[in-house]
């Protein structure tokens, strides 16, 4: 079927409807980035020479970098004179895949997109449910270079192992059976048995499960779900997917952590190994006590998550609460609430913070009650914008005219409808909070000192700048890796959910 | 109202009038008109009262419910009331009490006969039948028509006569109005952070004296420094200190408040506002290139630069310029000193790339939707060229809640300025609090974060005017609330 583009516009129509040409070319652009950045950082001046391991990776890098490149070209090609991707193109796809040797997310992702000539929303679930689990494996495999492992090391990678196989057998039923709306019956302990392997914290593997259980429900019956519509729209945009796949990464490893990393490697003292440089026992080196940067910032994922999500839901619900009964009600209680939020609202976040944690004392609940009081007031802004929207709806006075009560008709009908503006806002601020919680662990007035929190590691680590600076390089780039995916994500999530913006 | 005083004649008066009865009608307004008036209330009152008796409208009004009751209409709409209800329970499937179906039957038909009673009254006076109906406004109106109540009214109730002006001017009104806001808002905080510092479990006596201090040196420090005073006082002075500038001395250091933040603000405030100067002029011509090639490599690049300056925290960006810049490549001083200005770039820097990444997103975002607007075709069908539909009609409208995101913005970079003046050692308001805070040096931590939030709260004025002024939408709205 040769079908060439004859004018420009044509040619712009064809390369822009077909997502695999997109995300060939920023795979290929971010992989070529990151090569540079590798090949930068194998050469040290000091020495005059190239540290044979990271140049491999770089290597590697560029390697793909160049196929995915080359693939981008090919896709294009196809695209002008075909009007289609060929088969052969997708083939190419497979050796692509490789690139998850490497760790090169970035490609592979694409490259499972490349394969598959008919997307779903469970298919790309599927494959982003395998390679959270395989990266959690990778890193967690990491351990196996130390003197010890924690005593449950087995279990867990077992455990991890198990999950993989899981996985990857249902993204390959799910790749062969789930094209249309109707799913064979012997689905369902498909789906139950990944919602299983969820308990990770491996969350795609959740939104898997529940993806397939509605379809089986389901039966053909309605268009499809919301949570398939959603997924849908979000996985077209690859960073939003990345930057999910890095937040539950950081998740499934906060929780296998328990089983798989040893947290005394985090806060033992070791002085037989203080400022060792970054090699395979100690991936990223150890800090001035001799503890493992690695392990430590590993487990300071699990207190950043935890803070970010506590600081965000906290004042959802608060501010949330207010909002509604502030733009439902009006009058009066609108004008008492709004006015006492102005107040707090005026106050700068950080300063306020400072300001409780001075009063009551630095410490992880204080911290967060501090994050959560200086949130507030956005939220319930707008909720309560939302709220006033909503509440003018027929459908509202449709519930009004039953005769249902306030509490109901706020609760039941306006408050679920008017939730998407605040799901992307507390995305977006979850980012804000972790910045905030490692700025003042960083000026001493958040987590307690002596546990690895990526704030306290930096502090630590800045007092080493200019000797053995990576002590404070690698947990700001852990800190701006999780900001940047929250950021991405709520990006992704405000195209998905508001429908004006489509 | 400088034009029309020339003109003291009856427009005039009708004219303060009108604008008299409109004020009345807000219940914050009627109350300030009312109070600031005080002596003409009190003469408009007395009149109203004897008017009101004397012209036989109370009486009117008296007759006219008897005779409707005698002529059975009250029981006509209880009853209507009554079988409403009964009709309403019935679909809903409710059982009400007879009591309580009463009760609401007597509400609803005392409320809905009160409402005739008001209409007979009216229909009647606009037919002549019944006398004018007076109320308070309308005795105002016809008193003022009097020249010697006009004259006495001018030398009694001056401050009436401001605030009637300020009402009549729809800029002064807003301005106002806003300033009332920020003072309460003001006001607000000083309490709130107030009430954080004294219900906190810390004391500042035994941390100031020490682990061996005697309760007689704790109650000594406590009574030197009014903290064993009750509350209310202690938030009295506090508010007293902060609007006359005075805050006493701090606890440690014995330094005085006050003056310790004049020195120590400025520092802050220049910095920060170099730095959002600088980040607006990179961020706008960056915002706008991007929306005018969306989905461009261009675009995307900027973008993704962008958000990674969101992303990074202001301390660690500060770490990796002091580890670049100063100690591998000397270039710039790593601490800085107000005398050496090469020591104010990387400050500056790492204040203004969030504000940068936010201002140049949503001047994206903003012009990306201006452009697809109605209006934009319109000015492209009629032949403009590229650059003045971009330049004069785009830019200019989308330019609204990119001051938003200044303004907003530059308050979370004056309040979290904190974190990059201890990176560089900037002895600014952020790094005196956070040094103040281990104590915790209560009347420190209140002016600073209480003056902090003050100028933000002007900033924010500022900015809400700016736009009130540039938005004919904005100046429209305002004229006709």
């Amino acid at each position: 079927m040769t079908n060439p583009a004859s004018t420009k516009q044509e040619i712009n129509f064809r390369l822009k409807s077909a997502s695999e040409y997109g995300q060939a070319s920023f795979a290929g652009i971010v992989s070529l980035g990151l090569a540079l950045v590798f090949l930068l950082n194998s050469y040290s001046a000091a020495a005059g020479a190239f540290k044979p391991a990271v140049l491999a990776f770089s290597i590697a890098y560029f390697v793909f970098a160049g196929l995915q490149l080359a693939v981008w070209a090919l896709i294009r090609s196809n695209l002008i004179r075909k009007g289609e991707i060929t088969a052969a193109t997708r083939g190419l796809g497979y050796v692509l895949l490789l690139s998850l040797l490497t760790a090169n997310i970035f490609i592979a992702a694409v490259a499972f997109q490349l394969i598959k000539r008919k997307k779903t929303a469970a298919y790309t679930l599927a494959v982003y449910t395998l390679m959270t689990t395989l990266l959690v494996f990778a890193v967690s495999a990491l351990n196996l270079f130390k003197p010890y492992v924690s005593d449950n090391f087995l279990i867990g990678m077992v455990l991890l192992l198990l999950s993989a196989a899981v996985q990857l057998i249902s993204l390959l039923l799910v790749g062969k059976f789930a094209n249309g709306t109707l799913l064979p019956a012997w689905m369902w302990p498909v789906a139950l048995l990944l919602i299983v392997t969820s308990v990770s914290g491996n969350l795609f593997a959740l939104f898997l499960g529940l993806l397939l259980i509605g379809k089986l429900r389901d039966k053909g019956y309605t268009a499809g779900s919301k949570l398939n519509d959603i997924v849908d729209r979000l996985s077209r945009s690859s960073t939003s997917m990345l930057g999910l796949l890095f937040i539950l990464f950081l998740l499934t490893v906060s929780v296998t952590s328990y089983l798989t990393f040893d947290y005394g490697m985090a806060i033992d003292n070791n002085y037989s190994a203080i400022f060792q440089p970054p090699s395979l026992e100690y991936p990223l080196g150890t800090d001035n006590f001799g503890r493992d940067l690695f392990s430590r910032i590993v487990f300071g994922a699990r207190i950043s998550l935890v803070v970010g999500l506590l600081s965000t839901l906290i004042p959802v619900l608060i501010g949330g609460a207010l909002g509604a009964i502030s733009g439902y009600y009006g009058r009066q209680a609108d004008n008492i609430i709004m006015r006492a939020l102005d107040i707090l609202y005026s106050i700068p976040g950080i300063l306020l913070a400072i300001a409780i944690i001075a009063a009551f004392g630095a410490s992880t609940t204080n911290l967060i009650i501090a994050l959560s009081v200086g949130a507030i007031p956005t939220y319930a802004r707008t909720m309560r914008a939302n709220v006033m929207l909503v509440s003018t709806l027929e459908y509202v006075q449709a519930a009004r005219a039953f005769g249902s009560g306030d509490m109901k008709i706020l609760f039941k009908h306006i408050v679920p409808n008017s939730l998407a503006p605040m799901i992307v806002k507390s995305t977006l601020t979850i980012g804000t909070a972790v910045i905030s919680t490692s700025s003042l662990s960083f000026l001493g007035l958040g987590v307690e000192p002596h546990i690895p929190e990526w704030g306290n590691i930096l502090k630590l680590g800045s007092a080493y700048l200019e000797t053995h600076s990576y002590t404070a390089i690698y947990p700001g780039l852990a800190i701006i890796g999780l900001v940047l995916s929250f950021n991405f994500l709520g990006d992704g999530l405000r195209d998905a959910l508001d429908p004006k913006l489509d | 109202m400088t034009g029309d005083a020339a003109a003291t004649g009856y427009g005039f008066t009708d004219r303060i009038a009108a604008i008299y009865r409109k004020m009345y009608i807000n219940p914050a307004y009627r109350l300030l008109l009312l109070l600031l008036g005080a002596p003409i209330t009190l003469i408009v009152f007395g009149v109203y009262q004897y008017r009101k008796s004397a012209d036989g409208s109370r009486r009117q009004a008296e007759e006219l419910r008897a005779s409707l009751i005698a002529s059975g209409s009250k029981e006509r709409l209880l009853e209507e009331a009554k079988d409403q209800l009964r009709r309403k329970h019935a679909f809903f499937g409710q059982t009400v009490s007879a009591e309580q179906l009463n009760r609401e039957a007597e509400r609803l038909a005392s409320a809905k006969f009160e409402a005739h009673v008001q209409e007979r009254l009216h229909d009647g006076a606009l037919s002549g039948d019944y006398k004018q109906n007076l109320n308070f406004a309308e005795t105002f109106h016809s008193l003022i028509g009097n020249p010697l109540f006009f004259a006495l009214s001018w030398l009694l109730g001056l401050p009436m006569y401001v605030l009637m002006a300020v009402y009549a001017s729809a800029y002064a009104k807003y301005i106002a109005e806003r300033l009332f806001m920020t003072l309460f808002v003001i006001l607000g905080v000083a309490f709130v952070v107030f009430t954080i510092l004294y219900i906190s479990p810390m004391s500042p006596a035994a941390n100031i004296l020490g682990e061996t201090a005697t309760d007689e040196q704790i109650a000594a420090f406590n009574h030197l420094y009014g903290l064993d005073q009750p509350y209310l006082v202690q938030l009295w002075n506090t508010l007293k200190g902060i609007f006359t500038f005075d805050l006493g001395r701090s606890f440690s250091g014995n330094e005085n408040v006050t003056v310790s933040i004049a020195n120590k603000f400025p520092v802050t405030l220049t910095l920060t506002v170099i730095s959002t100067l600088i980040a607006v002029l990179i961020a706008l011509p960056i915002g706008i290139i991007s929306a005018t090639r969306p989905n461009s490599f261009f675009d995307y690049t900027f973008m993704f630069i962008a958000l990674l300056g969101l992303s990074i925290p202001n301390f660690w960006q500060g770490l990796i310029f002091i580890l670049n810049f100063s100690i591998k490549w000397s270039l710039l001083p790593a601490t800085y000193s107000p005398n050496n200005w090469l020591s104010a770039i990387m400050p500056i820097i790492v204040l203004g790339t969030g504000l940068t990444a936010a201002v140049a997103r949503m001047t994206r975002s903003s012009t990306l939707e201006v452009i697809h607007e109605d209006y934009i075709i319109t000015a492209r069908a009629k032949g403009l060229a590229r650059r003045t539909v971009l330049w004069k009609h785009a830019v200019g409208n989308a330019l609204i809640p990119i001051i938003t995101v200044i303004g907003l913005q530059f308050g979370a970079m004056l309040g979290g300025a904190a974190v990059t003046e201890k990176v560089f050692n900037i002895s600014g308001i952020g790094s005196f609090i956070v040094d103040k805070q281990f104590i915790p040096d209560i009347p420190s931590i209140m002016g600073g974060v209480v003056y902090t939030a003050i100028t933000i709260s002007i900033i924010n004025v500022i900015v809400d005017l700016m736009y009130a002024f540039f938005d004919p939408r904005i100046r429209s709205k305002m004229k006709q609330y």
